[in-house]
């Protein structure tokens, strides 16, 4: 396996957890599986299509999200949006994250 | 919002093959949310082979439907493989060995063929360690679905007591394992001697239809059984020799004694000249008779073998 290959490999495994902070963030305003998607693309969270949208079903179960089918437009769509629960889980978890990337900042300087 | 019949379309026939892997009650609402998905990414993307592209990328319907039901792919998840493991090893190695010899046990009795009690075991080896695998691996699929987790995992749970002491290298022990052929082996013919009675006397030239035992017949309502206790008290002993990668003093006390349970009549039968049967001995002597000096030779063997074998076992334990 080359070097490449191996952090491609490793940085999956760092990123796998993010997408469920970034769900919780971008999700103040209510937004459906498609949208949400190409969002956090475009925001440079990479996540595949099979693996979000049941995520948010997950999420939802846990009492993080709340769901409501939107009739109005041409297309029915079930849109998300974070429940109170989901905003302070936001918050203890974007604060864990400041705190691993200050860790990771210390130590990584440390070596270098 | 489900119509009654779907349109024959890609994309519901991608839907129902993940939908009928989840949970009823949430088959529609999926099924909806997994519709305007997909037309959303296929508008996106535009173009006619879109629908196809898109249903790819989101990949094997079995693999999505796990996802929805919030369970890994595995027949037995990482809660239960260990106990798992364990188990298949014990049931393999303790359970299955023993089956085994009780099956064919139970099979020479009313059958002497050497070939066919050979085919029954490897018979047994493979019908018996198959059902055991299957329905251990069965019992376990089941456990991990009903997740009735902890009672069963703390049952057969890791403990730093069970971990298994250093190995210390054992160079005896092929050589334990090949007595206990060579045990089985001799009990083996003895028995097989008794059933299969397979020496064809002659008289007049002409062979004699029925066949007759090489050991004395009148051994079977005495001498015989404390041999054949003998021999399979040795082959235990060496088998927890094996265990126990070593012998211990408590050990080859057990196996001198069953050493000399095996001998001593082995031997008091040479020296009475007892122990071949007598018409399979006027068979192939015809005029010739056996000197005494030979009997006596042989049960001086015996002995000297046993004490030997024995002295080499104590002094394994006196050396270590």
């Amino acid at each position: 396996m080359g070097t490449d290959e191996t952090i491609l490999n490793l940085a999956q495994e760092l990123r796998r957890g993010t997408v469920v902070l970034a769900c919780l963030a971008l999700l103040d305003e209510p937004q459906y599986g498609y949208a949400l998607l190409e969002t956090l693309n475009g925001a440079g969270i990479t996540v595949d299509g099979n693996t979000l949208y049941p995520l948010l079903r997950r999420l939802e179960k846990q009492g993080l999200l709340i769901s409501e089918w939107n009739t109005e437009e041409s297309r029915p769509r079930k849109f998300y949006r974070a429940s109170e629960e989901g905003s302070r889980v936001r918050d203890g978890l974007t604060r864990e994250w400041h705190d691993l990337a200050a860790s990771i900042a210390r130590i990584t300087t440390e070596t270098t | 919002m489900t119509a009654p019949t779907a349109p024959n379309t890609l994309t519901e026939r991608y839907i129902q093959e993940v939908v009928r892997r989840i949970p009823a009650d949430q088959r529609d609402d999926v099924a909806d949310e997994l519709r305007a998905t997909i037309a959303d990414t296929v508008e996106a993307r535009g173009g006619e082979a879109a629908e196809r592209a898109v249903i790819t990328e989101m990949g094997d319907p079995i693999r999505l439907a796990a996802q929805y039901r919030d369970r890994p792919l595995a027949l037995i998840g990482p809660d239960f493989y260990p106990a798992y493991i364990r188990l298949l090893k014990m049931l393999m190695t303790v359970v299955l060995p023993i089956v085994v010899v009780v099956v064919v046990a139970v099979d020479a009795f009313d059958d002497n063929n050497i070939g066919h009690l050979i085919g029954t075991g490897i018979g047994a080896v493979l019908s018996v360690g198959a059902q055991m695998f299957a329905w251990l691996t069965v019992v376990f699929a089941l456990l991990d679905r009903v997740k009735r987790h902890e009672d069963v995992r703390k049952s057969v749970e890791w403990t730093p007591d069970t971990l298994p002491p250093v190995r210390k290298p054992d160079k005896g022990g092929p050589a334990a394992f090949a007595a206990i052929v060579w045990y089985a082996f001799l009990a083996g013919a003895i028995v097989w001697q008794h059933l299969a009675e397979p020496w064809r006397p002659e008289f007049d030239g002409l062979t004699y239809d029925g066949g007759v035992e090489v050991l004395n017949p009148s051994l079977w309502s005495n001498w015989i059984w404390p041999i054949l206790a003998g021999l399979a008290a040795m082959a235990v002993l060496e088998g927890i020799r094996i265990g126990q990668r070593g012998w211990t003093m408590g050990l080859v006390i057990a196996y001198a004694v069953a050493e000399a349970v095996f001998a001593l009549p082995l031997a008091a039968l040479f020296y009475n000249q007892r122990i071949l049967n007598p018409s399979f001995l006027s068979d192939i002597n015809r005029d010739w008779t056996t000197p005494d000096a030979f009997y006596t030779v042989a049960a001086v063997i015996v002995i000297a073998i046993s004490v030997t074998e024995t002295y080499k076992r104590f002094k394994a334990v006196a050396g270590k």
